[in-house]
C-alpha cells in the first residue's frame, strides 16, 4: 500500500494550503482515535507517511464507530479492510500514487442521496485488494471498484458493497499459479454473490437499518445492479449486471465497457420471452411490468426472467487511456457518456490555482477527520459529475467513481 | 401565483396582520440580498454579508416566534393558514413548507449556477456561488439531508398517530351529543368527558406537532446556511425568500 490517502469527505480544506492542513488534520484525526495509532505515524512527514503508512493512514481515517461514518471519509464498514465502502452519505476519496515501487491507483468517488428520499446506492473501492500470484516476478496489485444501485430496499446493494470484493478475491486466488480466466472468474463471483443474497439469513441487527426490515415477501422483491471493474496493470475487466455503467475515456472518446441490461434490449427481450416472461410497458419497459432492468443481483421473485449473470468485457489498457468512470443510472440518465468523459478528462487535466481564502470548506477544519490531497483531480471529477447530474434534475441517487488510468500505467 | 385568499376569521386577523408586516420586511431584506449578490466580488466583504445573513435569519426567527405565540392561542388557524393561497395550502406539511424542500431548492439553484459555469469550474475558477459547492459542503448537505428526512418522517409519523386518535374520540363525542349521556367514558386523560375538553386535548397535540414542524423548518434553514459560505448563503436565501410561509 502506498500513496497519500486523500479522501475528502465530511470536509475539505480547500481554503488553506494543502501541506499544513494535511498535517493539522492528520493530527486531529489522531487525537480522535488514539487507540488505532502506531505512534510513529504522527511524526512522519505527510509524504513519507503517505507512502509508507497507507495502512495506518487508512485506519486513521476510519471511523471508530458507525455513528462516525457520516463525517468521515470512509464508512464504518471499511474498517476491516483498506478500502472504501459507502452508502448513505457523500464519500469522496482520492488516492494518488507516489511514483516508485508500488502502483497505486488514483481515484475519486462521490455518492449522494440527491432528490430521492431513500439512499439505495452503494459504492465499494478496494485498491490492491488482491495480487495476481501467477505473475511470480511482478506480483502486481489489482484494484476493485464497484457501484451497486439497489431497488426495493438498500440491503442487497449493501451486501454487495460488503462482500463482492471478498468473493472476487477468493475466485481470483482459486486460480493459484495459473493465469486467471477473467470471464469465468467474474461469472462465478456474480453467481456466488447472488446466492449469498438469497441465502442471507436475517440478522436482527442488520435489519434495523433496513427500510423493508427484511420481511419476506418484500425481501424477495429487493435487488441491486452491480457494475464491477477490476483494474490490473494491463487490463480492465468490467462485469455488469443491470443498468449501472462503466465507461472508459480513451484519447478523448468515450468507450462504454458495459451495456445496460434494459428489458427492451432486443437480445434481452428475446431471452426473457424464451424463459416464459413478458416485458410490459408500465412507465417504460419492465420485466412483468415491475422491474425496469433485465438483470440484477437478488430479485428472487423475478427469476428466471431477471438473472444475475454478468456480461464481462476485458479491455487491454493503452497509454491513451485517461480514466474510467463507473456510475449508477442517476448519472447516466441525464449525462451522456461523451459529456461525462469530457468533464472527467478536463478535471484530470486541469491545473487548478490554489483556492482563495474563505472559499468553500474553510469552516471544515473545525470538524476534524478531514483528509486532503496533493492531487484531488479524481475527486473533483466525481463531485463535478455528481453535481452535473443533480443540476440536470436527476431524481435518483447519484454515485460516481472516477479512476485515473494515466499515471499508474506500467511500462509495457 | 394567483392566490385565492380566504376571508380570515376575526381572531386569525392578528397573525395575518403580523404576517403582512413581516413580508414587507422580508421583501426589504430580499432587495438587500439581491443587491449584495450582484455587488459581491471578493471575500473581503464577507463581514457585511454575514451581518446581512444574520439579520435575515433573525427575521425568520422572529416569524417563527410569532407563529409559535399565535399557535398557542389558535393552533387550528395556524394549521390552515388563511394568509396563503389555497394552492400553497394544498402543499403544506403541518402548517408550512416541508423541511426537505430546502435541499431540493438548494440543488435546483446550485444546478442553475453550475450549468452556467461548467467550464470555469473544471478549470477550478468557480465563482464561489452555489454552483461551486465543495466536496465537503456536498457531503455535509447530504448528511444533513438524510438527518432531515429522518426527522421529517418521525414528525409525520407522530402526526399520523395523533390524527388517528381523533377517530375514537370524535366518534365518542358524536355519540355523546346524540345520547346526551354525560357518563360516557373514554376521553382518557383528557378528563371531564366533555367534547370541548377532548377537543382541547387534541389541540394540545396539534400545537406540539406544529411546534416540532416549525422547529425543524427553522433548524434546517439555519443548518443549510451554516454549511454555505456567506455569498452562497445569500444566493440560497434569495431562492428561499418567497417560499416561506
Amino acid at each position: 500500500m502506498a500513496g497519500i490517502c486523500c479522501g475528502v469527505v465530511g470536509e475539505s480544506e480547500a481554503a488553506t494550503p494543502v501541506e499544513t492542513t494535511s498535517r493539522a488534520s492528520r493530527r486531529r484525526r489522531m487525537e480522535l482515535r488514539p487507540f488505532k495509532l502506531v505512534a510513529d505515524a504522527a511524526v512522519q512527514s505527510p509524504l513519507e507517511n503517505g507512502r509508507k503508512r497507507q495502512k495506518i493512514e487508512l485506519d486513521l481515517l476510519l471511523p471508530s464507530s458507525p455513528r462516525d461514518c457520516n463525517n468521515a471519509v470512509q464508512n464504518s464498514d471499511a474498517k476491516k479492510l483498506n478500502g472504501v465502502n459507502c452508502n448513505g452519505t457523500v464519500k469522496l476519496e482520492s488516492e494518488n500514487s507516489v511514483e516508485e515501487e508500488k502502483v497505486w491507483p488514483k481515484f475519486g468517488m462521490t455518492s449522494v442521496c440527491g432528490r430521492r428520499r431513500d439512499m439505495e446506492d452503494a459504492v465499494s473501492i478496494h485498491p490492491s485488494f488482491c495480487k495476481q500470484s501467477y505473475q511470480v516476478q511482478i506480483s502486481s496489485d489489482i484494484h476493485f471498484f464497484g457501484v451497486f444501485d439497489g431497488h426495493g430496499c438498500s440491503h442487497v446493494a449493501m451486501k454487495c458493497r460488503d462482500r463482492f470484493h471478498e468473493i472476487v478475491k477468493e475466485e481470483i486466488e482459486s486460480w493459484g499459479e495459473k493465469a486467471v480466466e477473467w470471464k469465468q472468474t467474474m461469472e462465478r463471483s456474480f453467481e456466488r454473490m447472488d446466492k449469498e443474497v438469497q441465502d442471507w439469513t436475517v440478522d436482527a441487527k442488520e435489519s434495523s437499518s433496513c427500510r423493508c426490515e427484511l420481511q419476506t415477501p418484500q425481501c424477495d422483491a429487493v435487488g441491486s445492479t452491480a457494475v464491477v471493474a477490476i483494474v490490473t496493470p494491463d487490463k480492465i475487466i468490467v462485469a455488469n449486471c443491470g443498468d449501472s455503467r462503466a465507461v472508459l475515456c480513451r484519447n478523448g472518446s468515450a468507450i462504454p465497457l458495459s451495456c445496460d441490461h434494459k428489458p427492451d434490449r432486443p437480445d434481452e427481450l428475446l431471452r426473457i420471452q424464451e424463459a416464459g416472461g413478458r416485458v410490459i410497458y408500465w412507465d417504460g419497459p419492465r420485466v412483468l411490468g415491475v422491474l425496469a432492468m433485465s438483470r440484477a443481483i437478488g430479485d428472487n421473485y423475478l427469476k428466471p426472467f431477471v438473472i444475475p449473470d454478468p456480461e464481462v468485457t476485458i479491455t487491454e489498457r493503452k497509454c491513451e487511456d485517461e480514466c474510467l468512470i463507473l456510475a449508477s443510472d442517476g448519472l447516466w440518465d441525464v449525462v451522456t457518456n461523451d459529456t461525462a468523459c469530457g468533464v472527467a478528462r478536463m478535471c484530470l487535466r486541469a491545473q487548478k490555482p490554489p483556492s482563495p481564502p474563505g472559499s468553500p470548506g474553510s469552516d471544515a477544519a473545525v470538524r476534524g477527520g478531514a483528509a486532503e490531497s496533493s492531487d484531488k483531480a479524481c475527486g473533483d471529477a466525481s463531485i463535478l459529475l455528481t453535481k452535473l447530474a443533480l443540476a440536470r434534475h436527476s431524481t435518483d441517487n447519484v454515485s460516481v467513481v472516477v479512476v485515473d488510468l494515466k499515471k499508474n500505467q506500467q511500462p509495457q | 401565483m394567483a392566490s385565492a385568499v380566504r376571508s380570515p376569521a376575526p381572531e386569525r386577523e392578528t397573525f395575518q396582520n403580523f404576517f403582512e408586516c413581516w413580508l414587507v420586511e422580508q421583501n426589504q431584506h430580499l432587495q438587500e440580498l439581491i443587491a449584495a449578490s450582484q455587488q459581491h466580488h471578493s471575500t473581503a466583504d464577507d463581514d457585511s454579508l454575514c451581518s446581512l445573513i444574520k439579520r435575515v435569519l433573525e427575521n425568520y426567527e422572529h416569524y417563527y416566534k410569532a407563529k409559535a405565540r399565535w399557535g398557542k392561542e389558535d393552533v387550528l388557524a395556524m394549521l390552515s393558514p388563511a394568509w396563503t393561497s389555497t394552492f400553497k395550502d394544498a402543499f403544506l406539511w403541518i402548517g408550512g413548507w416541508r423541511p426537505i424542500m430546502a435541499f431540493h431548492l438548494l440543488y435546483f439553484k446550485s444546478g442553475l449556477q453550475l450549468e452556467d459555469q461548467l467550464n470555469e469550474l473544471i478549470r477550478g475558477m468557480g465563482r464561489g456561488d452555489l454552483g461551486d459547492l465543495s466536496p465537503c459542503q456536498l457531503s455535509r448537505i447530504d448528511e444533513l439531508q438524510a438527518k432531515t428526512i429522518k426527522e421529517e418522517k418521525e414528525v409525520t409519523e407522530k402526526m399520523a398517530k395523533h390524527q388517528e386518535t381523533v377517530a375514537d374520540s370524535s366518534m365518542l363525542e358524536l355519540n355523546h351529543l346524540v345520547s346526551g349521556n354525560d357518563e360516557e367514558r373514554g376521553w382518557g386523560r383528557c378528563g371531564s368527558g366533555e367534547g370541548e375538553s377532548a377537543m382541547e386535548c387534541k389541540e394540545e397535540g396539534l400545537k406540539e406537532m406544529l411546534q416540532r414542524a416549525d422547529d425543524l423548518r427553522l433548524r434546517t434553514l439555519k443548518a443549510v446556511i451554516d454549511i454555505l459560505t456567506p455569498i452562497q448563503a445569500v444566493h440560497f436565501l434569495i431562492a428561499a425568500a418567497p417560499k416561506d410561509s
